[in-house]
């Protein structure tokens, strides 16, 4: 059985064709995804990773782009901890847009979510309609982290994921976040549990007198 | 002389003694003289035998090496083994396996023999062959006080075994608290791991015992996984040991949720799972609710794993059913509480029970929206001016070419299941929008159908559980009806669904009944094969054909009380092993085999319709049966209308035919159909004629003065029986005359038949569940029963008469004929059903048909011919009114069109 501290729930949310599908396969598979169409509703992926010495599954839902499935995707949110707020750095369109999803994200998955935007096609420079800067101030102002990424390359993919993933986790160091709070996004895994030597709560169960 | 009087007493002693009084001189003789006497304890004989000889007390003896001291040891045999010692027995001598003398009083729990052994210095800390020492025994059988005696002497209370065991690992096995206790006050150590890593709280565990976990918990045992990953919360589940989860839980309460989260575990048993859950939702309100929202929120994460379409369509919908399935055991049982009234969570009491389905709503939201979603594309497809049913069409033929979803998604690499690209995906986006749009419609469609199918099917579930057995959730209903559309579609793409995901629809008439055009367009071969497949399913070795059956169930009959007997015999059967295999032999007869069940259904199905009994009466025009209203002339009636039904419903689920044919309204009674004023025409023609003509006519102003009652003749007088509460005072006007019509149809054909109805459905229903035989229709339902009637064509030419022109040799007549000849069996039962209204000829043939009034011949009667008309027909008094049509063609061609279409189903000519 897969073992880890905790489970985070993390979303992939932005416009179609920003190739959220490719990032979420280059992080898993580790290869950019060849002949990819357009995904139909919502797709799921998960990894463990070592975050801060942390083990830490990260279960992500990958969101479909288009327009006809906007109601059905956003029926996935609830209770995410994470998001790559994904736009194409080829297309103001898709960076345009950006507000209306985070406004989608924070509202119908947590006001406490942890977003990273993401530009990725950085691979294709020379297309770029979307600077380095205005989109770095967009994520200033909206309090996200940012990163331009490749899915072609993999460049800044796996540093995407593991920043978001480094930011829950010293929110739940900081008290920020509990995980014991339902729709946190956020479980134990088995570990947290072993490496408890004596468990907290058996102070607060009160010993009962031994029977012999 | 001395000696001979040493000699005489020796003698005399021996024989008052019953035995020697010398022991042979040869050890292993001596041996086998001693033995009996150290188990009995006789200490004085063996010290007197001893007295006086050579022996060798150490001497070992048998297949296993051991002295006798082992022997006195093991017995307890307390004296003798002291004398034994004294004698100087060696108290550490092994046997062939290792055990010394304490090894063996250890075992058997020799508490003085123990000690003595001690007090001549035994070694305590000897192991046997496999590592055992006395403690280990006494720990395995729980003998504390010894231990307690013996501990004190040990120089490692944690000494292993070959596999790494202490003594403290097999008494938490095997449930001994108070060693457990004594072991751990003597310093054992409680996180000791054996070669496996398996800890004492392990072994408690895995044995399901509760207080030596308790204990072991208590004192600070840590909670560990063997070498393999398996946890001691693992080791509980998988033995349904609820209560030492729940011991568990106390001190680790986040194994609670580890708990929940194990129903996801496809290795797990389910039914040890569901155990454990429903010990722990017992033990308080808050417990239950804990678990049913935890259980609640693991569903909808499997749920939307499930509608993500990169999972394993196969392995998440069985994960998600299973856990709905553990959902709603849990929440039925409910906590042991005495409230335990049902809590109709969905029909708004928002009471803390009903709260545990919150969770569930994120999941039920997310089902709707793809609901939502698929209208919308159908609709578009619809708009695009393609039509709905053209797409159907292409969609199930590409689903031939790729059948099974499950097939279309192998689990990729690692823990990401990818979709490989479909057909067409390597098409430029540049491609005329309409034509993508259609095709993603249908791809929509077809790789979510499944898995939405799969939700449907746990809401339904969920929403089930909360309902009183039987009744249909008002929430569901209104789900089914809001996606009416996209559900038609999932059923119309894949019919046999209302087996599977669907099956909701079998329990649910009044859901089915949307439903139902769908199933009954399908071809009636597939129903059958469906029904039977169904009817089978579950039973060992459900393609077996003819299975062998036990002696002791043949059906043992009387042929000359064929009737009686069966019906005896029948009811007294087990109905499983009936609806397995049937046997039946004649009293006084050796023949066995089909061949005899099949003369035992002829005979029975004879007698069944037998006047004498008077439980069928014959229809107007002789050729069906229906029961009979005055059957209760009969006393035992009920009963052997009970038994009709067992017979019918077992013919049916052997597929043997029986030699009866019911009317048209008793079928739509077998299938719960309700029955129309023109089944009355079975019984009375003349009458269904009169309702007939109320319908037909104005009846406003013709002063009928009927009222919603009628007048019964109830053993010779006349009495008032109301249509409905106060129907006696309600006049019948043109606008309530259909209801009027509709009741009185009722209690004709319904209500004065109902407990011989009821009585025999009763039967019916033990072998054909009333799920599956609705798939049929009435005619339908009648070939399934009793087959296809014969028709002599022959016979019916020479009985047909012409008229309206026709002559018997008119060339149109001779092509009539010659298509009668051609066609198939089945298409003149058709034929014969359009023309007469019914599917079968009386006895005696042709020259018995009935009409309205009477005999009355099967006519042909000439119409003039213009293109395209259709033959049609007057059933009332059997005429066919055959156009002249200009070749046989053409006749065979729209004699052919109007079978197929107009068989069934009347409209005034």
């Amino acid at each position: 059985a897969e073992t880890y501290d905790f489970l985070f729930k993390f979303l992939v949310i932005g416009s179609a064709g920003t190739g959220k599908s490719c990032l979420l396969h280059q992080f898993i598979e580790n290869k950019f995804k060849q002949d990819s169409n357009h995904t139909i509703g919502v797709e799921f992926g998960s990894r463990v990773v070592n975050v801060g010495g942390k083990t830490v599954k990260l279960q992500i839902w990958d969101t479909a782009g288009q327009e006809r499935f906007r109601s059905v995707t956003r029926s996935y949110y609830r209770g995410a901890a994470g998001a790559l707020l994904v736009y194409d750095i080829t297309s103001r369109e898709t960076y345009n847009s950006l507000a209306a999803w985070l406004t989608d994200a924070r509202t119908l998955a947590s006001p406490n979510i942890v977003v990273i935007l993401c530009g990725n096609k950085k691979d294709l420079d020379p297309e770029r309609e979307v600077t380095f800067l205005e989109a770095s101030r967009f994520a200033q102002e909206n309090e996200l982290m940012f990163l331009e990424t490749s899915a072609l390359t993999g460049e800044n993919v796996e540093e995407a994921f593991l920043k978001c993933a480094r930011t829950i986790l010293n929110k739940i160091d900081s008290g920020e976040l509990d995980p014991e709070r339902m729709g946190s996004g956020i479980q134990y895994g088995d570990i947290s549990l072993r490496q408890l030597r004596q468990p907290r709560s058996a102070q607060a169960v009160a010993p009962q007198p031994c029977g012999c | 002389m001395e000696r001979a009087m040493e000699q005489l007493n020796r003698l005399t002693r021996s024989l008052r003694r019953a035995r020697t009084v010398e022991l042979p001189e040869d050890n292993e003789t001596a041996v086998y003289t001693l033995m009996p006497m150290v188990m009995a304890d006789q200490h004085r004989s063996v010290s007197e035998l001893l007295s006086n000889s050579k022996f060798d007390v150490n001497y070992a003896f048998g297949r296993v090496k051991r002295s006798l001291l082992h022997i006195a040891a093991n017995c307890g045999s307390v004296e003798c083994l002291v004398l034994l010692l004294k004698k100087g027995a060696n108290p550490n001598y092994q046997d062939i396996s290792g055990c010394t003398p304490l090894h063996l009083a250890a075992r058997n729990g020799q508490k003085k023999c123990m000690s003595k052994l001690l007090e001549y210095s035994a070694d305590v800390n000897i192991c046997n062959n496999e590592g055992l020492t006395a403690i280990h025994w006494l720990a395995v059988n729980g003998r504390t006080e010894l231990l307690h005696d013996l501990v004190q002497h040990v120089t490692d209370v944690d000494v292993e075994d070959a596999m790494g065991q202490t003594a403290l690992h097999v008494a938490c096995q095997n449930g001994h608290k108070t060693t457990v206790q004594c072991l751990l006050d003597s310093g054992a150590d409680i996180n000791r791991p054996n070669v496996s890593g398996a800890t004492p709280l392990y072994f408690a565990c895995s044995h399901g015992q509760r207080d030596t976990a308790q204990i072991l918990l208590l004192r600070g045992a840590k909670y560990l996984p063997d070498k393999n990953g398996v946890t001691p919360l693992d080791l509980c589940v998988q033995g349904g040991y609820g209560q030492t989860c729940e011991v568990l839980i106390q001190y680790h309460p986040r194994l609670f949720q580890t708990i929940v989260q194990m129903t996801q575990n496809e290795d797990l048993r389910e039914n040890m799972l569901r155990q454990v859950l429903q010990h722990l939702s017992q033990q308080s309100e808050s417990q239950y609710l804990k678990i049913l929202t935890g259980l609640a929120e693991v569903a909808t994460t499997n749920g939307h794993k499930l509608l993500s379409l990169s999972s394993n369509y196969d392995a998440q919908m069985k994960s998600l059913l299973r856990i709905v399935r553990i959902f709603c055991h849990v929440f039925r049982i409910g906590p042991s509480s005495p409230s335990n009234g049902i809590d109709m969570g969905y029909n708004g009491n928002k009471t803390p029970r009903s709260q545990v389905f919150k969770p569930l709503e994120l999941l039920w939201h997310s089902l709707d929206e793809w609901l939502v979603l698929i209208a919308t594309e159908l609709m578009k497809n619809k708009e695009d001016s393609t039509d709905i049913t053209s797409i159907l069409l292409k969609q199930k033929g590409q689903d031939q070419e790729a059948p099974s979803l499950s097939a279309f998604e192998p689990p990729g690499p690692g823990s990401y299941e990818s979709l490989p690209p479909g057909p067409g995906d390597s098409k430029p986006e540049v491609l005329a929008g309409e034509q993508e749009a259609s095709a993603d419609c249908q791809d929509v469609i077809s790789v979510t159908a499944n898995r939405l199918s799969a939700v449907i099917q746990a809401f339904y579930m969920c929403c089930s559980c909360q309902m009183p057995p039987g009744m249909t959730s008002p929430r569901f209903i209104e789900f089914v009806c809001k996606h009416d559309e996209v559900l038609k579609c999932f059923v119309n793409r894949n019919p046999k669904i209302i087996f599977d995901h669907f099956h909701f629809l079998l329990e649910c008439p009044e859901l089915m009944s949307r439903f139902m055009h769908i199933i009954k367009a399908q071809p009636f071969k597939d129903r059958c094969e469906w029904f039977y497949e169904h009817l089978h399913s579950g039973q060992p070795d459900s393609d077996m054909v003819h299975r062998p059956v036990s002696e002791n169930d043949i059906l043992l009959v009387h042929r000359d009380s064929i009737f009686r007997s069966s019906c005896e015999i029948v009811s007294k059967a087990n109905c499983a092993k009936l609806k397995q295999g049937i046997a039946v032999r004649f009293h006084g007869e050796e023949g066995m085999g089909q061949g005899v069940v099949r003369e035992w259904f002829d005979i029975l199905s004879n007698e069944i319709v037998n006047p004498d009994y008077a439980l069928f009466t014959q229809s107007a025009d002789g050729t069906t049966f229906q029961p009979n209203s005055n059957s209760y002339v009969n006393p035992d009636h009920l009963n052997y209308f009970r038994f009709a039904g067992q017979i019918l419903g077992l013919a049916l689920n052997h597929r043997q035919l029986v030699n009866i044919y019911f009317t048209r309204s008793f079928y739509k009674h077998i299938l719960g159909i309700p029955v129309n004023y023109q089944d009355v025409a079975s019984i009375d023609p003349e009458y269904a004629k009169n309702l007939q003509w109320i319908l037909d006519n104005d009846i406003s102003d013709l002063g009928l003065e009927l009222t919603f009652s009628v007048e019964t003749d109830v053993f010779g007088a006349m009495e008032e029986v109301p249509l409905k509460p106060g129907g006696g005072s309600i006049l019948v006007t043109q606008n309530n005359k259909a209801e009027y019509v509709q009741l009185v149809t009722e209690l004709r054909m319904t209500r004065a038949i109902q407990p011989q109805i009821n009585a025999f459905l009763q039967g019916f229903h033990m072998f054909i569940p009333p799920s599956l035989i609705q798939l049929f229709d009435e005619y339908e339902l009648e070939l399934l029963l009793s087959g296809m009637p014969e028709i002599d064509v022959n016979d019916w030419i020479k009985n047909t008469e012409y008229t309206s022109g026709y002559e018997r040799e008119d060339p149109v007549i001779q092509w009539f004929w010659e298509v009668v000849e051609d066609i198939t069996q089945e298409e003149r039962v058709l034929l014969l059903q359009f023309v007469t209204g019914s599917s079968r000829v009386p006895h005696g043939g042709f020259a018995n048909i009935m009409g309205g009034s009477g005999l009355q011949n099967f006519t042909i009667a000439a119409v003039p011919y213009t293109p395209n008309l259709l033959p049609t027909s007057s059933t009332c008094i059997n005429m066919l009114k055959l156009p002249e049509y200009p070749s046989k063609e053409i006749l065979k061609d729209r004699l052919l069109v109007a079978l197929h279409c107009g068989s069934y189903g009347y409209t005034m000519a």
